[in-house]
């Protein structure tokens, strides 16, 4: 390892902390690994609130935020060329070698990728999410991410099912494309000390509580195994447009005192909440991975979720009970999951949890995909612009445009201001070694 | 995953799995792609194969229409030249209301005299206010010269042709519930403004009253009828459709031969080129279903 080279990147996305989610927590956790293996990690995001200009955050990660305010679901304004100035010069200042994005529809990591790729950078993408092929929406958005993966050096998806749809969306040819899951801090995510006792069976749901996520689902399950299961109460943690759907239902079946409604959980008390539960519910419609699914199982609880998406991946057979997304077959599999309790072991489910997962097991197999994309051949436009043109009649003329004027944009910045009048950051090395745990909080400014 | 680790050495053994969890796969990269890829993928699941004589019996209704349309705007044409003395307009409205509730009655199952009755004394309150306003109607657009009338008249009747909706009845018809869309309430209106327009050129007060009672029994209640024959008996639908066609065609004719070949080069496209067009582009319908896709509740969600 020693040997190898040691990359400089610059992690793009609209999405990093303050905000939470599990794209902020895989780019963080990621981005520490990657630290602690000896590269040198840049994070580039937008400016959240007052939070704007450079901080730095545990091990020396640096992040610049971009004072360039979000405009839609925390998502910058698209403007094509607006940040190829400030792209240029981080990349230059940061001596990068290679630009990894994060997430399909963050406009600053499409924005980013195209001018690093436009700049002779060697780029990677990360795919999060998945995607139907029906309405307008993913059919507009299908088409931005053919653009932005015409000309990627490599990919990766979190599932299986992950990489078919991204596949499938933006016609990659599959070797280009890799699976590295997410994985799971189980330092962070332990077991309770003892063990509940067994006489009163508790089910935690944490999750938005929004349609994608299976709320109403809830809803149909909850009175059901309420009246099944004399001994089972409920713990729901989350808010969101269906939580009165959800208190409406508790009204109606009188249910207050077997169904606790916690309100927003912040992710730092997730894990006390999770260990207060034997089972946990996982009711999605839609998911490329679920991380909730993971710190559960790390926490020792049995999980119980639909069978959507990237999900049957996440977990082997015998630590999770699945089931159609369908109020009947769910309630079936709370009754089996309830009868398998007795076997489970919160404390060997953890230990193997440590086993199947490690953050610094996906930063490993991430520096794969960085070797690789650095040992392909370097291309002008001309031998890239072919690939845009065959992204359809109209739209592959008009990727090639969008290509050809950010080119001569890049050309007029490194006239108007040449790359040697860019001052180059000297690197600090603030990485501790025995450090094992992250407080994401931790951060201060230095700016 | 033990076993995994003693015999390392022989990595041909382990067979791939499609899965997430334990690390990266010994022997296999993570861009590895098998015969497994895309083996849950599901193409064209839901793609309903339609059959050309179906596709053009069914545009008949929207022909039909344009046929109704195309001699209200005859009539118009007819009574702007005096052609048509007011007497004679009087007699085509009660025809018309005569032949409407006729079909209407004969084709719909339930019939009470209560409703019969309701039905009466609707009509009568609103020929009634009708004739009240024909004079205010009758010097509204005065002001106006007549060229944007005819302009602003044209338009409103393609956008009525544009937006409205050749499925349904505008009105409710008794036992149904569907219940108006916001671009049919649009179509109605611009109809009635259209109707009003033409009718404010005419040279009397009882000008005014007939064909404003013609246009409005044509647009608000021809659908309605139309909707009836249909429900009743297809074939007699399509039957009336050709017959309406063919004497629609035949005035036009008279009228002016180049709006003849317009209406009729019209006529084709809808209800022989668009079909024949739907069903050539059928092939290029390609849907793609998968695990992917967001599942579909199986129950109905009551807010």
């Amino acid at each position: 390892m020693s040997q190898q080279k040691k990359h400089r990147i610059l992690m793009v996305s609209d999405f990093f902390y303050p905000n939470f989610g599990g794209v902020e927590n895989h780019i963080y956790y990621l981005s520490q690994c990657l630290i602690k293996l000896g590269h040198k990690v840049v994070v580039m995001t937008h400016a959240y609130k007052n939070r704007s200009g450079v901080r730095y955050m545990t091990c020396g990660l640096k992040v610049y935020y971009v004072p360039w305010k979000p405009f839609l679901m925390q998502n910058t304004l698209p403007t094509f060329y607006g940040t190829l100035p400030i792209v240029r010069t981080i990349l230059i200042r940061e001596k990068i070698t290679l630009v990894h994005g994060h997430q399909a529809f963050s406009t600053l990591c499409h924005e980013a990728l195209m001018h690093a790729r436009t700049m002779g950078y060697k780029v990677v993408f990360t795919d999060h999410s998945l995607y139907g092929f029906a309405d307008v929406g993913s059919i507009h958005m299908n088409k931005v991410l053919q653009f932005t993966l015409a000309d990627v050096t490599q990919a990766i998806c979190v599932s299986h099912t992950s990489k078919e749809n991204t596949v499938l969306r933006s016609g990659l040819p599959p070797e280009k494309v890799f699976v590295i899951p997410n994985a799971v801090d189980t330092a962070m995510f332990k077991p309770a000390p003892e063990r509940l006792s067994s006489h009163e069976i508790v089910i935690v749901v944490i999750s938005r509580l929004v349609y994608r996520k299976g709320a109403d689902l809830l809803v149909e399950v909850i009175p059901e195994v309420c009246s099944l299961h004399p001994n089972v109460r409920f713990i729901i943690g989350g808010d969101g447009p269906k939580r009165v759907r959800l208190e409406e239902m508790r009204e109606k079946h009188s249910l207050q005192d077997r169904v606790d409604m916690l309100g927003a959980v912040p992710h730092a008390k997730v894990q006390s909440v999770l260990i207060t539960g034997h089972i946990f519910l996982n009711s999605s419609l839609t998911e490329a991975f679920c991380i909730a699914i993971l710190e559960a199982a790390s926490c020792g609880l049995l999980t119980v979720s639909t069978r959507v998406g990237g999900v049957p991946e996440v977990l082997p057979d015998e630590m999770v009970v699945l089931a159609e997304p369908d109020p009947n077959d769910m309630v079936l599999a709370i009754t089996k999951a309830i009868d398998l309790l007795p076997q489970i072991d919160p404390l060997v489910m953890h230990k193997r949890m440590k086993k199947l997962y490690s953050w610094h097991d996906v930063a490993k197999r991430t520096e794969i995909v960085y070797d690789r994309a650095l040992r392909c051949s370097n291309q002008n436009l001309l031998e890239r612009l072919p690939r845009y043109l065959t992204c359809g009649a109209w739209a592959g003329k008009l990727f090639c445009l969008v290509m050809i004027i950010d080119f001569l944009f890049w050309r007029f910045l490194q006239l108007w201001k040449p790359d040697r009048e860019i001052e180059v950051v000297p690197d600090i090395h603030l990485m501790t070694k025995n450090e094992d745990t992250w407080d994401s909080s931790a951060d201060e400014s230095l700016n | 995953m033990e076993s995994r680790l003693s015999n390392n050495t022989s990595k041909t053994d382990h067979k791939w799995r499609k899965v997430a969890y334990g690390g990266m796969q010994p022997g296999f990269d993570d861009n590895h792609t098998d015969e497994s890829f895309l083996e849950d993928m599901i193409m064209n699941a839901n793609v309903v194969k339609r059959d050309l004589v179906k596709v053009v019996l069914d545009s008949i209704s929207i022909s039909q229409y344009l046929c109704i349309v195309a001699l209200v705007v005859l009539v118009w044409a007819y009574t702007l030249r005096s052609t048509f003395s007011e007497g004679s307009l009087v007699l085509l409205d009660v025809i018309l209301l005569g032949a409407g509730f006729f079909i209407v009655l004969l084709t719909s199952e339930t019939i009470s005299l209560n409703l019969l009755l309701n039905y009466f004394l609707k009509i009568s309150f609103f020929i009634t206010g009708l004739y009240v306003l024909s004079p205010i109607y009758h010097t509204l657009t005065r002001s106006i010269s007549s060229d944007s009338i005819w302009a602003l008249t044209a338009s409103l009747i393609v956008l009525h042709l544009f937006l409205h909706s050749y499925s349904f009845s505008a009105i409710k018809a008794p036992g149904t519930l569907e219940s108006l869309t916001f671009t049919s309430n649009i179509s109605l209106n611009a109809s009635i403004v259209a109707s009003l327009l033409i009718a404010s050129r005419l040279p009397s007060r009882l000008h005014v009253f007939a064909i404003m009672l013609f246009s409005l029994q044509v647009f608000l209640f021809a659908p309605l009828v139309s909707y009836c024959m249909r429900k009743y008996s297809f074939r007699l639908h399509v039957c009336f459709s050709l017959v309406l066609m063919s004497v629609t065609l035949f005035f036009v004719y008279r009228l002016h031969q180049l709006l003849f070949i317009l209406l009729s080069s019209i006529l084709i496209f809808v209800n022989l080129v668009c079909p024949y067009w739907l069903i050539r582009i059928q092939e290029y319908k390609f849907e793609i279903n998968g695990p992917w896709d967001e599942a579909k509740l199986c129950f109905n969600i009551t807010e």
